[in-house]
Order: C-alpha cells, then sequence, then structure tokens
C-alpha cells in the first residue's frame, strides 16, 4: 500500500475559456488535514469536485489508495469512501435528519418479502451513535428548517460518516458560520482526524489552516504554486504566496486630477434581514476623477455596502451625502436621478430583466424620461434608435440586435450591456461591483479602459471587487473591508498587493 | 428511420421559430383537443363527430340550421353569442392583466360579482333614464371591481398576503355575502333569483324588433372589443405597462430600476379588478339580467384558462374567448340536434385547456426534436 491514500497526478480541467486547473500534482497521506488555500476562482472547488466525480479531469490521473480509479459519479466516489460537504449544503428541509441522512441510500429490507422498506428506528439510532461518537450534538429526529446553518453543516457531516466515508473534502466550511461555531467544527475536524480519517479542507482563510491543517496546498489562478508544512510557515508567507504574484496585465492609466468630493458616507451601519450588522460603521469619501477601490474577501459587506448607496437596502444608522445632498432616505428612482449609476454584482437578478429585448433593457433606467417617453407614453422608436446606438457604441453582440430576449446572450455581454446602460446615464457617482467576474482577459480590459476613461471625466467611481488584480490596477484610492468594517484606506501607491492581502484576512490591523 | 426523420422535420418546419410558436403552439393544442374530442364524441355519443361540431357552430348563429322559430335567424342566434363571449372577453383580459405583473387573479368570479351587485342595487333598480343609468352601470362596474382587486393587491403589497388565497377568501365573502342581502332584501319569490333589472340599466336591448326579427343586441362586446385594444396599449406603449412587465418579469431588477414594486403590483391588481367588473355588469346587467343567490359565475375560472390558452396577449385573448365561448354556447344546440351530451362540450373545453397548458412541454419538445435532428446532421 501506497503512503499516500489520494494521489492526484498532473490534473488539467478546462472550461469554455478558461483552464480551472493546469497541471495539478497533489498527493494527500492517509490521517491528516490537508488544506487547499486560495483565491476565489483559484480552481481548488474544480479540483475536489473532481475527486467526488462531479467532473472528469482532461488530463491527469487520480490514484485512491495506489489504485487508478475512474471517478466517473459522486456515487462511485461515496464508494470509495469519499465523502463532500458542500458550501451549499443539499439538505431536504422538511425532512428529519435521519430520513436526509439515508435519502438517497438503497434499502435492503423488504417488507412482506417484496416491498422495499425503510427501518427509520435502526437508523436513528446509528445517527445517534455516530453522533455522538464524534461530537457532533445532533438529534436525529429534528427537522432541517428547525435547525441553524451550523447544526446543518454537521448533518452533512454525519451523512458522510454514515456512508463510511473516509476521505472528508470540506468546501469552505466557515464562510456560513460565526467564530464560536468555527472553533466547534475545528473541534469536530480535530476529531475526525484522530479517528483515522483523512481530511481535506478548501478554504482561503488563513487562521484555519493554522489552526488545524497539517499541511497546505496553494492554488493560484488554477496552478498549484507550492505546497508546505503548516507547522513551520508564517501566515504571512502564506498570504504573500496567496496573493503576491506578478500582474499579468496593467491598464495604462494617467494620474487621477482630483476633483471635489463627491460621495461621502459617515458612520454608515447596514444590517441584513435576520438584523444582524454587515456593514459596521464604515466612513469614506470619494472625489471626482478618482476610483476608489474597496478589496475584501467574498462576504465581507462590500456587495451590502453598494446596495446601501444605491439605495436597494436601508441604511441602519449613518448618513450617505451625495455632493452634499443627503440622500440617505431618498428611494431608489429619486438616488438615480440624483446621479448614482449602479453595475450589481448579480447581473441576472437584478441587472436585467432577463425576459425583456435588449432595447428595453438598455431603457430600464431611463424608459420615463424625454425622449423614450412623454406624458406616461412611450416613444419606442427612440427607445430602438437609442438602443442601436448603444449596442454599436459599445459592441454589445446578440442574435438579433435590439430585439434579442437578453436571456438567450453571452454573460459577457449581458454585462456589456449593463455597463453600456449605466455609463451612458453620466452620473457623478458610478459603482461597479464585480464587473469583470466571469468574462475573458479582453472584455476585462475593456472595461477597466471604460471605467478609467469615465474618472477622466472627472466622475467618481466606486469600485468593489474580490480580484486583487483588478484593484491594484485600477484604484487611485485602496479600502479594505473586512468583517463589514474598514481596516485600512490609503492612495494606491503606499500599498503593496500583499500587504492588501493581509488586511483583507484580517491579519494585519491598523493602529488606529 | 427515414420517414421518422421526415415527420419530425415537417412538424419542426410547421411550428416555426419561436416567435411563430405562439401562434402555432395554441393552434396544435387546439387542433389535438378536436380531434380528441371527436373520439370522445365518437366512442360515448356514437355520433359522427363532424356534425357534432357543425351543430356546435349552428348553435352559435356562426353557421345556419336548417329551420328557425318565429322572429328568430342565424343573426338572432349570433347577437346571444356575442352577448354570451362578452363577460369572458373581459374576464380574461382581467386574468391576463395580473398575470404580466406575475399576479394570479384567481378572485375574477368574485369581483365580477361584486361588480355586478352594486351596480345592480344602485343603478339597475333605479328609474333613472337610459342613456344616464348605462354609463353608470359601466362605472360602478370599473369601480366597484378596482377597489376589490386593488384591494387584494394593497394586501400582498402591505402585508405580503398572497393574492391566490386572499381573492379566494374574498370570491367567498362575496357570494355569502350578497347572497345574504339578495335573499333578504332583493330576491324575486318565484325565479328565487335577484329582482330583474330595469330595462333602462340593461346593457344588452332585449328582444328589439329588427325587420321581422326580435334580437338581443349586447353593448357590451364593444365595449370589450375596445378593452382589447386600450389594454395592448397600455402594456405595450406606456410606462405603466413597461413597469407592470417589469415587476412581472424579474421583481428584483424591477426594484433595482427604480420602478415602485408595490405601486405596480396595486395598480395592475386594481386594473384586473376593473376589467373583472366590466365583465359583472356585462354578465348581471346584460346577457342576464339578475343574480342567482350563492353561485359564483364560471365565466371568472375559466377566463384563467382562455388567458392561459392566449398567452395573456390582449389580441390572441379575443381568439381564445371565442373559441370557449363556441363550445360553451354551442353546445346546448348540439346536445338537442346530435344527442350528444352537452357536457360533452366541457370535456372538449376542459382537453383544449389541458393540452394548451402543455405549451411550454411543446417548446421544450420542439426544441428537442430540433436539437436532436441538428446534431445528427452535424455527426453525419
Amino acid at each position: 500500500m501506497s503512503e499516500y491514500i489520494v494521489e492526484m497526478n498532473h490534473i488539467t480541467k478546462r472550461f469554455p475559456g478558461i483552464t480551472a486547473n493546469d497541471d495539478v500534482t497533489i498527493k494527500i497521506r492517509k490521517g491528516e488535514i490537508f488544506a487547499l488555500l486560495g483565491e476565489n476562482g483559484a480552481g481548488k472547488s474544480t479540483l475536489m469536485s473532481m475527486l467526488f466525480g462531479m467532473y472528469e479531469p482532461d488530463e491527469g490521473e487520480i490514484l485512491i489508495r495506489g489504485k487508478k480509479e475512474h471517478i466517473s459519479s459522486p456515487s462511485y466516489a461515496a464508494s470509495l469512501n469519499i465523502g463532500m460537504v458542500h458550501q451549499h449544503f443539499k439538505l431536504v428541509s422538511n425532512y428529519t435528519v435521519t430520513e436526509n441522512i439515508i435519502l438517497g441510500i438503497p434499502s435492503k429490507t423488504r417488507r412482506f418479502g417484496f416491498l422495499p422498506s425503510v427501518d427509520l428506528k435502526a437508523a436513528n439510532q446509528r445517527v445517534e451513535e455516530i453522533s455522538r461518537k464524534y461530537g457532533l450534538e445532533v438529534n436525529p429526529t429534528s427537522r432541517i428548517e428547525e435547525l441553524n446553518v451550523s447544526v446543518q453543516q454537521r448533518v452533512e457531516i454525519l451523512k458522510m460518516l454514515y456512508r463510511e466515508a473516509e476521505i472528508l473534502i470540506f468546501d469552505e466550511p466557515t464562510a456560513v458560520l460565526t467564530p464560536q461555531e468555527i472553533e466547534f467544527l475545528l473541534e469536530i475536524i480535530r476529531g475526525l482526524r484522530e479517528s483515522g480519517k483523512t481530511i481535506i479542507l478548501i478554504t482561503h482563510k488563513l487562521e484555519e489552516i493554522k489552526k488545524v491543517a497539517d499541511r497546505c496546498a496553494i492554488l493560484c489562478r488554477g496552478k498549484l504554486i507550492d505546497v508546505l508544512d503548516v507547522a513551520s510557515t508564517s501566515t504571512k508567507t502564506m498570504a504573500n504566496l496567496m496573493v503576491g504574484r506578478e500582474v499579468s496585465f496593467v491598464t495604462e492609466k494617467q494620474p487621477p486630477k482630483f476633483g471635489d468630493v463627491i460621495l461621502k458616507v459617515d458612520h454608515l451601519t447596514v444590517k441584513n434581514q435576520d438584523n444582524f450588522p454587515v456593514v459596521k460603521d464604515v466612513s469614506f469619501s470619494i472625489r471626482g476623477g478618482e476610483i476608489f477601490a474597496i478589496a475584501g474577501v467574498s462576504g465581507n459587506g462590500q456587495v451590502e455596502l453598494a446596495d446601501a448607496i444605491a439605495g436597494l437596502l436601508k441604511a441602519a444608522s449613518g448618513t450617505i451625502v451625495l455632493n452634499g445632498t443627503d440622500i440617505t432616505y431618498y428611494s431608489i428612482r429619486k438616488r438615480t436621478l440624483e446621479g448614482i449609476s449602479y453595475i450589481p454584482e448579480d447581473r441576472q437578478n437584478y441587472g436585467l430583466v432577463m425576459d425583456f429585448t435588449l432595447e428595453d433593457n438598455l431603457a430600464l433606467r431611463n424608459y420615463f424620461k424625454e425622449p423614450f417617453s412623454k406624458k406616461g407614453i412611450l416613444n419606442r422608436e427612440a427607445i430602438s434608435a437609442y438602443g442601436t446606438k448603444l449596442i454599436e457604441e459599445y459592441d454589445v453582440r446578440s442574435g438579433q440586435g435590439n430585439k434579442t430576449i437578453v436571456r438567450s446572450m453571452s454573460g459577457g455581454n449581458q454585462q456589456k450591456a449593463i455597463i453600456a446602460r449605466e455609463i451612458e446615464q453620466e452620473c457623478p457617482l458610478a459603482i461597479f461591483v464585480q464587473p469583470t467576474r466571469g468574462l475573458d482577459i479582453g472584455a476585462i480590459e475593456n472595461i477597466h479602459k471604460q471605467m478609467i476613461a469615465e474618472r477622466d471625466k472627472g466622475r467618481a467611481i466606486l469600485l468593489i471587487s474580490l480580484e486583487l488584480d483588478e484593484i491594484m490596477n485600477c484604484a487611485d484610492t485602496i479600502g479594505v473591508i473586512y468583517n463589514g468594517q474598514i481596516q485600512k484606506i490609503a492612495p494606491a501607491g503606499e500599498l503593496t498587493a500583499s500587504q492588501v492581502g493581509e488586511f483583507m484576512m484580517g491579519v494585519k490591523q491598523d493602529a488606529k | 428511420m427515414q420517414s421518422k426523420h421526415t415527420w419530425t422535420k415537417t412538424i419542426l418546419k410547421v411550428m416555426g421559430d419561436e416567435k411563430r410558436q405562439a401562434v402555432t403552439i395554441p393552434l396544435a393544442a387546439i387542433l389535438l383537443s378536436l380531434i380528441f374530442g371527436a373520439v370522445v364524441i365518437g366512442v360515448l355519443g356514437g355520433v359522427n363527430p363532424l356534425e357534432a361540431y357543425i351543430n356546435l357552430l349552428k348553435g352559435c348563429g356562426l353557421l345556419p340550421k336548417e329551420s328557425y322559430a318565429g322572429y328568430k335567424s342565424i343573426l338572432t342566434d349570433f347577437a346571444s353569442f356575442l352577448n354570451a363571449w362578452t363577460p369572458m372577453l373581459l374576464a380574461a383580459l382581467a386574468v391576463a392583466v395580473a398575470m404580466k405583473a406575475g399576479l394570479f387573479n384567481i378572485g375574477v368570479s368574485g369581483q365580477m360579482l361584486v361588480g355586478g351587485f352594486i351596480a345592480s342595487i344602485t343603478v339597475g333598480y333605479s328609474s333613472l333614464p337610459a342613456p344616464v343609468a348605462m354609463p353608470l352601470v359601466v362605472a360602478v362596474g370599473f369601480l366597484m371591481g378596482a377597489l376589490t382587486g386593488g384591494f387584494i393587491g394593497w394586501l400582498k403589497y402591505r402585508f405580503n398576503i398572497n393574492e391566490v388565497v386572499s381573492s379566494i377568501m374574498i370570491n367567498y365573502i362575496a357570494q355569502y355575502v350578497i347572497a345574504f342581502f339578495i335573499n333578504t332584501f332583493f330576491v324575486n319569490p318565484v325565479t328565487r333569483q335577484s329582482q330583474a333589472v330595469g330595462k333602462n340599466a340593461r346593457l344588452t336591448f332585449m328582444d328589439t324588433l329588427v325587420g321581422n326579427l326580435k334580437i338581443d343586441i349586447p353593448l357590451g362586446i364593444i365595449l370589450a372589443i375596445a378593452c382589447v385594444f386600450i389594454l395592448r396599449f397600455l402594456l405595450d406603449r406606456t410606462c405603466f405597462g413597461f413597469e407592470v412587465k417589469a415587476v412581472g418579469a424579474s421583481r428584483s431588477a424591477a426594484r433595482y430600476a427604480g420602478i415602485d414594486v408595490g405601486k405596480n403590483m396595486v395598480m395592475s391588481m386594481a386594473i384586473s379588478g376593473a376589467l373583472a367588473g366590466l365583465a359583472g355588469v356585462t354578465y348581471y346587467l346584460g346577457y342576464y339580467g339578475s343574480i342567482q343567490p350563492r353561485v359564483l359565475p364560471s365565466t371568472g375560472f375559466d377566463s384563467i384558462a382562455v388567458a392561459l390558452l392566449a398567452n395573456n396577449n390582449p389580441v390572441g385573448i379575443i381568439f381564445s374567448s371565442f373559441l370557449i365561448t363556441v363550445l360553451s354556447k354551442g353546445s346546448t344546440y348540439m346536445s338537442s340536434a346530435s344527442g350528444v351530451e352537452s357536457e360533452i362540450a366541457a370535456v372538449i373545453t376542459g382537453i383544449i385547456l389541458l393540452f394548451s397548458a402543455c405549451g411550454v412541454y411543446m417548446r421544450y419538445l420542439i426544441k428537442k426534436m430540433k436539437d436532436r435532428i441538428s446534431e445528427e446532421g452535424r455527426n453525419a
């Protein structure tokens, strides 16, 4: 038997337009906690999805317990004792814990000799036993909808253990948990290792790796950067390896010419639906001719911040002042008219009405103004003409031009349409959230150029991005957000990418 | 194998591209159900289905009958058909306008009843001169329907009460409260219905002598057809329509665009209710002259299917409501002339609606056929 329980050799996986994994080799020992570290889109999840049988590699081989395996489906992976806890739980909310756990396991018992039947009592008992053995503290008969997220996650763990998984994959398990819950989970993970399980942890949080992992592989843009021994490596080195890399391309731009303050956010706090503050006491201001970029790991309050400025979320406290006008309590429409254009993160649910035509979507923000309508009557000719003009200027490609239903367009062209519409508003403040997500290099460069051109026209730009490259490339001023709070605001020249990375991960805190 | 391919290719050619499918799929649904209905008539009724269908048309004044009673002709039948068609057309428009905003107005029946009842007791029993009474009936029906529908929209907007639940409940409330008032104050002891409304307020000129014929001339149909085009204009050519459709297609995107989602939901429900109210007055003060207590008009429910069959397109609704009314109106004559149970017509209506509800599935099937052919073409 080989020293390694899992070997993934020279794995390459391509998706249209992107190489998610490029010649990645990792070897995992039995009974260790192996972490996969990398930014969003570095290829961690893709790599593990191949181990779990959701995708098959284009090149390379996978060896489980020294034997070459062709893992073609999750159920085959399960038969090799591989289990995975996904980022989004896969549970039926009105079933009990046990019902969820045994769901999908073919029944072996037969009532009257032919009817498949389920012995719920025995199953409950076994779930109870496993739960006690690993200290999971889950009641087998509770319904999923009654449980909070952290217990639901433990149900997912139980599900793997019930199926006798030996190799457990956790995909960003702490993203949804509170600090105390994280502690508890890490405790469970350590317990699992002690009972001989092999654990693969996908994460971008350094402190967790430091706490539990034995070894750590760092991925970046689909490539394996290094495999490190966690005990002998500092978090700082890991952070540097994860984000401190050569920038792939640099957008040319002139030095900024700052004008007057256009947006001033003062002590802004925003709460989510559960009345939990997600943006905490944030203050900053943006001048005309300035690109103010907010860097941060996903889910640290940056989207809520943008939504609050655009009016989609209410401010719990604090003020938002645009060009000297307090707009904190303005409606969305009123803010648009005051001069905010907004490119939202969620294109398909917010940015576009997917079943509308392209021209209607391009007029979505100004159909009620002249010349597009007069006294409530639409001028279809004006809307069409405007659509045609924008489609040409911004090179939006679609099957049937103006009349194309947006749903049938490619993601890149959908984004181009949103950007065209929002830039054409000619608003003093433009908010760009993740403007280049999922786009190819050419499109990214184009969008960056447009953003910088807008800046040079004297507009204030708020850029929110998860891509550090994008922020280092475009920003004049960088603000780093962590856990809903702004950690640091500094001119772009004064921060290196790795410094920003450290602030992003809450490793470094500025003396206040 | 080869012949099977020719078949699929022919089907694809006939059904056309996605735009054309908006018309061809409902037509295919109707055709399929007529064929299916023919089998039912043939097997269950033991009658020549074609003859039964022709009798349906004869019953609606679309084809001449063999003989007519005194003062009657194909024209009287057709006028009576128009009279029955009017409320169906309006009710289907009511369903469609709510559907455009992503709301399901299942309470059209209740709104019809409210509009019809209030118009009856306020104007129907008055002695106002006809030129005043008739527009007033229309106005009262419109307003009462709008209030009832708008109330449902407001409940949804203010308290997030599902419009299906609240409109069903309002249906019951309207049904029984109005029944109480009719039975207590307005009942006609002979017919057990409400007192007939006066001629001055009736939207149909009953038994009007034209030449040597006595015709019921429905004025409501003009109103209904006008509503089709007003509604089409409203939906396609106004900011209001743009907003309603945006709300219906994606509430989150509409909100992002600065559209007041709540206002639009209330408004579209109010318009839906207003159209239902118009359907109510053309039904209770037009086609009929009185209200049967404790009964909701089935038109309100059939109209959901009529709107569905037309894909909520106002102009399409002219055709779909026409068809469904032919089936229901013509069934009486069909049953007496060809001896087929009149319920068979209801069965065919049901089948048509069933097939039309499968429109999305048909679209999917066509797409799959297309994919398979293009794939095999590539492989070859």
